[in-house]
């Protein structure tokens, strides 16, 4: 039910818990308990575009802690939470299981293989390009203008 | 898709699809599993439809949309048939060639083919167009992945048309349930999922079991980060899963199947529906199958990010809907498990092996494997090596040969380090443990576990104290928290890694971290809390110099924990020099002070500037722009611009200086001597050679080291007061004991002279000389020509140099013979490449087994046995092994060899180990005797100028702190640096390609000793050195005296 709830609503905001509590005659702290266990449950609305990055041994171990230090620091939020333009979603994942193409990030439904700090700084330029320079954060701007080659 | 109604219409439709089957028609076989995909697959298997329908060979030309092939990292795949012709990183514009000339013309497109990847200063591989002659799937036994290069998974007539569900048929109709426990039983097969448990034993304690309704599950929560075998198996060949849990229910008597599977993995998810919904159109699912008796059905249920589900007892009350928390066991799932019924559990892969087991009958699959261990086990091999992937072979196959045969070992020439067995659950093995079979018992005795299959390959550039930091913190937030010892245990244990990684951990934290690790073990309930301190406690047992160089040095010698280090290039310089320093003083033309700075780290910086082999630039982070900078050509410059700088030399009172005795004017030795002086003290060096240097002079020819450069480094140390004393022998006219009577302390930097023997008849005698002897001669001026042939025996630095010195003297012909191949010399490449140049001949792969005298005994050639390449050793290196039968004879009037150097040890001088060398602390290098400390080559054997100038400075450290042990030490060269360059962080890097030292024409060589490289000039130099991307700015380090 709770997995239902998310796929439809995007996430799964008290109310539909409190719902599905009542529907189940359950306390809604059971609920609750269940839905906090699992890390594929999100409380808050998600991004326009979300970027899950791995963080898996394979990954690790060429590089992928680097880049989601740089994505935090390039949108100004930790993993697990939205930009507060509601554009872009950070989370990490223990692992995706395409482990031969480490670093691994997936963007949307896209899955990105051999990653950089460089090509995810490309990425950022790339969504913020769509929504237009008024609406982008001040973080974004200045990686896009200071990254290497 | 009809109905099956009995087995005699599933073997007729299996008769039909066969019949029908071409297998000569051509086909194109595109893996379209997650990796494949993310590689652009979806736009090649487009382009090749189109591309196929445009050539009007659409009707002629398959194109099967297969699962994942395993070798991931080279995708998109396509295979070609029936030549049997794999094409790696295929991309959309190769589409028209392969359909063009492959799939049209049966000619291979060579680009497309796989070769095995360059390393440094190795060119890439010979080309490997058939899949099955290609190292990564040569050695393997694809019994359960083989059918995901053929079928489509979302077909269920592919499957069934390769002898799916005849196992489910027999299964029903020829055997009765208790037979195929005892099948699988026999076969030997043992939990695939991690815990190995026998799976027969566990059908059978199910079966017997009491229970109104009995269930299976799959196990499809693959967790381990670094493991994707089980995606790889739902996606491109369901089916075998399904088939192996029908017959699974079938032999317990259960109705009803689930299969518990991470909601991460939507394609295997998808995958599954598919073949569920196939398999019920058919009849494979639901009430009297093929027309039997029973009756069974399978539903999916998606897990929601939790790894400890992966364990049974959670991942049942996770079906249930509540938290994943684990319970006791007894009662076990077996008698008392989803909703209080007798369940089974077994894992993706153990389902996935028991239709073979029913097929081909118990004996068949023990047939392959070990004693205990039976049958073939998929790992994912991923992290450092060469070719990633998925690969399944035999239990018992070496770790080495997995790393080295399959995988095509590290990349990038590095030197392995460790193998992470078992994910989060497992243990790190050294290079001492490669030579260990993969089973389940080899693995858990050695403190790691076979786990779910994944194996992660680290090199040098992994810290294997920040690598248990890792998954200490990915335990600690997976678990479920029932348990205090796990819950509070893992988050200590993270903490005090934390503390370690910062510079903030003693030598009390490492014994705080085994014991933790000792009590989690213990105090919890389930798998994930017993098993998470391994990695932990394994990388204390193998690394454990590693966590005391954190803890009692602030330094990470790997280059990864940021507050331990300030860029990657001094990290790996074993003198640690200031290379951004030095470089920026460069770029700004301030050469003087650039000197300065280096002398702070390093006294001999001509010498290095000129035979260093820099492991710096191997760490330079530019290249992961270009190319990395040419740190020592920028140095060689800097020398060569600068005579003299001016160092400190601090005034001792009286009742603190002392008198140090230094043993060899060689790099050690006066590297040691100049800090020592630097201090205040006393310090005279007896050498036993005429002059000063070591093997730097009478090692070293001058074409690589001009003797004007080596005598500018010599007067670097003795302008600060050290004193020589030469023509004098430790051993001859001087003892050690009486040295150590002289001084307060003495440090033996004798070095490796003596030199390892051939061993073989003819040796002893006129014309078979030591390398080491060789060069000695000529530079003292006792050999000035050198007539006939010569062939020089072996393949390290010596030999290079004895090599093109004989050229030098006027040998008609040099030749140099080497047991092993170019590609395994332990020398700088360069050094070949000028060798060859010169004219220097190379024989391969042969090994000396005779030197032929004539009848008056003179030398007349030399007898050798070709070699072939065997198993791999413990260094990664293959194994020489003789070839029967296989002798050539080159003729020559001078044999020298350079096979190996020993230390030649003072009588009465310290212990030794038992490879010759001097035993010592490897922080102070003190020896076990009292006052005596030693480095250089006599420590390490024979190794480079730049170690034995480290330990030289260590040991000066060392021998201050042993001499005045009441004053707090403090070494002027280690004050904090005030470095004023200027840097704009946000200013894009320069973008000037990097620029080598020139070098001399090889027709201008060959008979003289002038200096063969030459010097970059100003304009250059400063180029060079502005392309450093200065990783040190900003960056504030742990103190290293604050220790």
């Amino acid at each position: 039910m709770l997995q239902a709830a998310q796929t439809s609503l995007g996430y799964l905001p008290a109310d539909a818990m409190r719902a599905i509590a009542q529907h189940l005659m359950m306390p809604p702290a059971s609920v609750e308990g269940v839905a906090s266990f699992y890390a594929q449950f999100r409380f808050n609305k998600p991004g326009r575009h979300r970027i899950t990055i791995c963080t898996g041994t394979a990954c690790y171990v060429r590089g992928s802690g680097a880049i989601l230090g740089d994505l935090q620091t390039d949108l100004g939020i930790p993993s697990g939470q939205t930009t507060a333009d509601g554009e872009v979603s950070l989370e990490s994942v223990s692992c995706f299981g395409a482990c031969a193409l480490a670093p691994v990030v997936v963007l949307d439904d896209k899955v990105l293989r051999q990653q950089t700090s460089d090509g995810m700084k490309k990425v950022l330029q790339d969504i913020y390009a769509e929504v237009g320079p008024g609406e982008s954060c001040g973080t974004c701007a200045s990686a896009s203008e200071g990254g290497g080659k | 898709m009809t109905r099956l109604a009995d087995r005699a219409k599933l073997e007729d439709l299996r008769g039909r699809l066969v019949s029908a089957f071409d297998a000569d028609k051509r086909r194109l076989f595109v893996c379209m599993g997650t990796g494949c995909r993310a590689c652009g697959g979806d736009e090649v298997l487009d382009g090749l439809e189109g591309a196929l329908k445009g050539a009007g060979l659409d009707e002629q030309v398959e194109v099967v949309k297969t699962g994942c092939r395993g070798f991931c990292e080279n995708g998109a795949l396509v295979t070609a048939q029936p030549s049997g012709t794999l094409y790696c990183r295929v991309g959309r514009d190769d589409v028209d060639d392969i359909v063009a000339k492959t799939v049209a013309r049966g000619e291979v497109v060579e680009h497309l083919v796989y070769r095995a990847p360059a390393g440094i200063g190795v060119p890439s591989g010979p080309v490997v167009p058939r899949e099955k002659d290609i190292p990564f799937y040569r050695h393997q036994q694809r019994i359960v992945l083989g059918m995901n290069d053929r079928i489509d998974p979302t077909r269920i007539e592919d499957y069934i048309r390769e002898g799916g569900y005849a196992g489910l048929a027999k299964a029903l109709f020829d055997m009765e349930p208790e037979g195929i426990i005892d099948e699988v039983s026999r076969s030997g097969l043992r939990g695939r999922g991690g815990g190995g448990f026998p799976t027969g034993r566990k059908w059978m304690f199910c079966r017997a079991a009491e229970g109104d309704a009995k269930y299976v599950i799959c196990n499809a929560d693959e967790g381990d980060p670094g493991a994707f075998m089980d995606r790889s198996l739902l996606e491109g060949n369901p089916h075998a899963v399904l088939e192996g849990m029908a017959i699974g229910a079938r032999a317990i008597g259960a109705r009803q199947g689930y299969i518990y599977i991470r909601a991460e993995y939507p394609l295997a998810i998808e995958r599954l529906r598919i073949a569920i919904e196939q398999m019920r159109a058919c009849g494979l699912l639901g009430d009297n199958i093929l027309g039997s008796d029973f009756s069974f059905d399978i539903v999916i249920k998606e897990g929601a990010g939790a790894f400890v589900c992966g364990e049974e007892t959670a991942l049942i009350a996770s079906i249930e809907g509540s938290r994943g928390m684990p319970t006791s066991r007894p009662p076990f799932p077996a008698v008392k498990g989803l909703y209080g019924k007798p369940t089974n559990i077994n894992n993706v892969e153990t389902w996935g092996n028991v239709p073979h087991i029913v097929n081909r009958g118990a004996e068949v699959y023990a047939a392959l494997g070990t004693e205990d261990s039976k049958g073939t086990k998929i790992f994912s091999l991923v992290g450092q090596v060469n070719n990633t992937g998925l690969v399944e072979v035999p239990m018992g196959m070496t770790l080495r040969q997995l790393v080295y045969e399959v995988g095509g070992g590290i990349k990038n020439g590095r030197q392995f380090k460790a193998v992470q067995s078992g994910g989060p659950s497992g243990g790190c093995l050294p290079v001492e443990m490669m030579h260990l079979p993969i089973d389940y018992e080899s693995l858990a005795d050695a403190g790691a576990i076979m786990g779910s299959g994944g194996l992660v390959v680290m090199d040098e550039t992994t810290c294997m104290v920040d690598l248990a930091r890792y998954f200490v913190t990915f335990t600690q937030n997976e678990s479920c928290g029932k348990c205090v010892p796990c819950r509070l245990g893992t988050q200590q244990m993270r903490m005090i890694l934390d503390d370690i990684c910062e510079g903030h951990g003693t030598e009390e934290s490492i014994t705080q971290l085994e014991r933790l690790g000792e009590s989690v073990r213990m105090g919890s309930l389930c798998g994930l809390g017993q098993t998470a301190p391994n990695p932990v406690l394994t990388t204390i047992k193998y690394f454990r110099d590693e966590y005391l160089a954190h803890v009692r040095e602030k330094r990470c010698p790997a280059g990864v924990c940021e507050k331990l280090f300030v860029a990657t290039c001094s990290n790996r310089c074993p003198s640690d020099v200031d290379i951004p320093a030095y470089l920026s003083l460069i770029a700004e033309g301030r050469a003087e002070e650039a000197l300065r700075s280096h002398m702070d780290r390093n006294p001999l910086p001509s010498v290095c500037a000129r035979v260093c082999p820099h492991p710096c630039e191997m760490r330079c982070r530019r290249e992961t722009m270009d190319r990395p900078v040419a740190i020592r050509a920028v140095k060689r410059f800097m020398v060569d611009a600068v005579d003299r700088v001016e160092v400190s030399v601090e005034t001792r009172p009286e009742e603190e200086r002392r008198r140090v005795a230094v043993i060899g004017a060689g790099p050690a030795g006066l590297t040691a001597a100049f800090y020592l002086r630097r201090l205040g003290h006393e310090v005279t060096v007896y050498e036993a050679m005429p002059e000063a240097g070591g093997m730097l002079r009478y090692g070293i020819p001058s074409y690589r080291l001009p003797r004007e450069e080596l005598e500018r480094d010599i007067a670097r140390i003795t302008d600060v007061g050290v004193n020589i004393v030469y023509d004098t022998a430790i051993g001859k006219q001087l003892s050690l004991s009486r040295l150590r009577k002289q001084y307060d302390a003495v440090f033996l930097g004798s070095g490796a002279w003596a030199d390892a023997t051939m061993g073989v008849p003819g040796e002893k005698g006129a014309g078979v000389a030591s390398g080491i002897e060789f060069l000695k001669l000529v530079e003292i001026g006792q050999m000035e020509r050198l007539a006939g042939n010569v062939v020089i025996v072996g393949g390290g630095n010596t030999a290079m140099d004895a090599a093109r010195t004989a050229l030098r003297l006027g040998a008609s012909s040099v030749t140099v013979v080497y047991r092993r191949t170019r590609e395994e010399m332990p020398v700088e490449p360069d050094e070949v490449t000028e060798a060859l140049e010169e004219g220097v001949k190379f024989e391969f792969l042969v090994a000396p087994v005779e030197i032929l005298r004539d009848r008056r005994k003179s030398l007349s050639g030399i007898r050798l046995q070709r070699m072939r390449l065997g198993e791999f050793d413990s260094g990664g290196r293959r194994r020489p092994i003789p070839i029967e039968d296989g002798f050539v004879e080159i003729p020559a009037a001078h044999v020298i060899r350079a096979i190996g150097q020993n230390p030649i040890l003072p009588r009465g001088g310290p212990p030794v180990s038992n490879r010759g060398r001097i035993v010592v602390d490897q922080f102070t290098l003190a020896t076990e005797t009292e006052g005596v400390f030693s480095g250089g080559d006599a420590v390490l054997g024979p190794a480079t100028a730049i170690e034995a100038i480290a330990h030289g400075r260590r040991a000066a450290e060392a021998i201050e702190r042993y001499l005045c042990p009441d004053r707090a030490a403090r070494f002027p060269w280690n004050a904090p640096r005030t470095l004023d360059t200027a840097f704009d962080p946000s200013a894009p890097p320069a973008n000037t390609p990097r620029r080598e030292a020139p070098k001399l024409d090889p027709a201008m060589r060959r008979n003289n000793f002038v200096e063969v490289e030459l010097t970059l000039s100003p304009e250059q130099a400063r180029l060079e050195a502005g392309r450093c991307l200065r990783c040190d700015f900003g960056k504030l380090l742990v103190s290293r005296d604050e220790v």
